[in-house]
């Protein structure tokens, strides 16, 4: 409505110009009658208040169109009425609709393609790594450690990647069901053993059998065994421990990785979680992508499970994964059992 | 012996696979023309199929179906998809279990000698038996047993477990990280515990009457030593 009379305001002026001008001309004519020119000038206002009535009627979606930005692109395809400025509106928009639709079409196709030759090339990468890992099995050389050892950085590499370029099509791939975090730990401290043996930091595991969450167990385990590799690998302490525990809070269930390492400075822990951000530590020990934490979280956050973080420097970090789709039988415990 | 089908186009991994379980007594077919798969199992007959996803012409899933149709061997899928939809298209579509590439021989070989055992009873269990043998000192890994003409002693699993990694690489060094690695399956073990099972293990052999079988070499590790004569 506004708009519909700022729109129309020269209109308006021209038209009370025109009646001023009518009732001049008759007065200066010397032809004074005020009944005749109230009349005049009442049929002048109510011709132009029609006008303006039905003008307004007749384009009111257009003015609301205009007046009220359009939350969707779908709102875009909706009528604008049937007069020649609505038809035309629609015809417009319609337009723009079809451009950005096809646009944003290509992109989709590109990332798409994009993300299928990741995981294509990632697969391919794994049948060469399979071939140096069998290759090394049958090895004893203190030599092929150090090749064992950057076959397995090229390993955990590839599944960053593979996992990051999965995360867009999280809704496709996963699957939730009952978790057992005993056999989870177990299995993610055993994937990792030697990592933990050639960093000698060995892994404290205070998981109580019938912790179970509703989580998909693929995804958990990458978060796991992210979690796992910061510990290890910022622990620095030949000897430390690196503990896994679960517990209850109130109804939920908590699991917490916790290493004694040199810990993340405060003005850093805010940013651990975004992509890219690797921090005071991240300067310090080269391998850092940034992606760990912020893969964790995304994980999390579309498995609807909480992640927290506390660190002191040089004293250590605690990441907590916290489940709130808790299945009975942990609810029927006590919280000070383990 | 059992024999086991490999379904791998990579030559080099089938080459391997093929290496290391003819080395515990396997026999092996492979397949070297991917559209003649059926042709080649319904020939050999295998007693387990070891099958790829990823295959020239028609993927792991049609082949598991095909076998599926003739036969309820155990079929184990190894493949380089670890998204948990391929485990679960692989189960659906008949195959046993499934492996992730890059893996370890011990997870295959594992793998296989429980589908064997469960799909053929005790028997084939006992007719795949591993036995290591350095100069007349035998090592039974699945029953646990350490022979020396007609002495036998019996050991635990991880004593066993270290003693196959000490055999396997005779007369080499194998260095504590690598025998860490082997006994860690479940619970971990660090550096004291290896030491623990070494002296134990030590102990065994003496019962046997060989003393110093085991070396300790400096700074790298341990290694096997043949301290007895062997007599034929």
């Amino acid at each position: 409505m506004k708009l519909f009379l700022r729109d129309q305001w020269s209109f308006l002026l021209m038209f009370f110009i025109q009646l001023f001008i009518l009732v001049l001309t008759f007065a200066l004519d010397g032809y004074w009658n005020p009944s005749l020119i109230r009349y005049a000038v009442f049929l002048c206002l109510f011709c132009g208040g029609c006008f303006l009535v039905i003008r307004y009627l007749t384009n009111r979606l257009v003015y609301q169109r205009l007046s009220n930005p359009v939350k969707s692109l779908e709102e875009l395809t909706l009528s604008h009425g049937h007069s020649p400025l609505g038809r035309a509106m629609d015809h417009t928009f319609q337009h723009h609709y079809r451009l950005f639709k096809d646009q944003l079409h290509a992109y989709e196709t590109k990332q798409r393609d994009h993300t299928t030759f990741i995981q294509q090339w990632v697969h391919q990468m794994k049948t060469p790594i399979s071939v140096i890992h069998l290759l090394l099995q049958d090895e004893d050389d203190a030599r092929l450690e150090s090749v064992r050892e950057e076959v397995d950085r090229l390993k955990r590499g590839l599944e960053t990647v593979l996992y990051s370029a999965r995360l867009d099509r999280f809704e496709q791939d996963f699957l939730i069901e009952p978790v057992s975090l005993r056999k989870l730990a177990q299995s993610a401290v055993s994937e990792n053993k030697r990592l933990f043996i050639r960093n000698q930091v060995y892994p404290e595991l205070a998981v109580g059998e019938g912790w179970v969450v509703e989580s998909d167990e693929k995804w958990l385990s990458f978060v796991l065994n992210q979690l796992l590799t910061n510990a290890v690998r910022y622990s620095d302490k030949k000897g430390s421990k690196v503990t896994i525990r679960s517990y209850a809070r109130g109804k939920h269930a908590v699991l917490e990785v916790e290493d004694s390492g040199i810990g993340i400075p405060p003005e850093d822990v805010q940013r651990v979680f975004q992509p890219y951000f690797t921090g005071e530590n991240g300067r310090r020990y080269a391998e850092s992508t940034g992606m760990g934490l912020y893969l964790v979280k995304e994980i999390c956050q579309r498995l609807h499970h909480d992640v927290e973080l506390d660190s002191t420097v040089g004293a250590g970090t605690k990441v907590r994964i916290v489940f709130y789709s808790v299945v009975p039988t942990l609810q029927e415990r006590k919280p000070d059992e383990s | 012996m059992s024999k086991i089908m490999i379904v791998e186009d990579d030559p080099k991994i089938n080459q391997l696979l093929q290496g290391q379980l003819e080395k515990y007594g396997y026999h092996t077919v492979n397949v070297i023309h991917f559209d003649q798969v059926m042709d080649v199992f319904s020939q050999a007959q295998p007693d387990l199929v070891l099958l790829d996803v990823n295959l020239p012409k028609f993927d792991g899933f049609y082949w598991c179906r095909q076998i599926r149709q003739v036969s309820n061997c155990p079929i184990l899928f190894i493949s380089a998809r670890e998204s948990k939809m391929d485990q679960v298209m692989a189960l659906e579509n008949g195959a046993d279990d499934y492996i992730t590439k890059p893996f370890d021989y011990d997870v295959v070989l594992a793998k296989i000698r429980s589908q064997l055992r469960r799909a053929y009873g005790i028997y084939a269990a006992q007719e795949t038996e591993r036995t290591l043998e350095v100069a007349g000192l035998r090592l039974f890994l699945e029953r646990m047993e350490l022979t020396m003409e007609g002495e036998k002693t019996e050991l635990s699993k991880k004593e066993a477990l270290l003693l196959e990694a000490l055999f396997n690489q005779y007369p080499r060094v194998v260095s504590r990280e690598r025998l860490l690695e082997k006994l860690w399956d479940e619970q971990f073990v660090d550096e004291n515990t290896l030491n623990v099972y070494i002296t134990r293990v030590r102990g065994k052999l003496k019962e046997l009457g060989l003393d110093g079988a085991i070396e300790t070499v400096r700074g790298s590790g341990y290694r096997l030593k043949v301290t007895w004569e062997e007599k034929a």
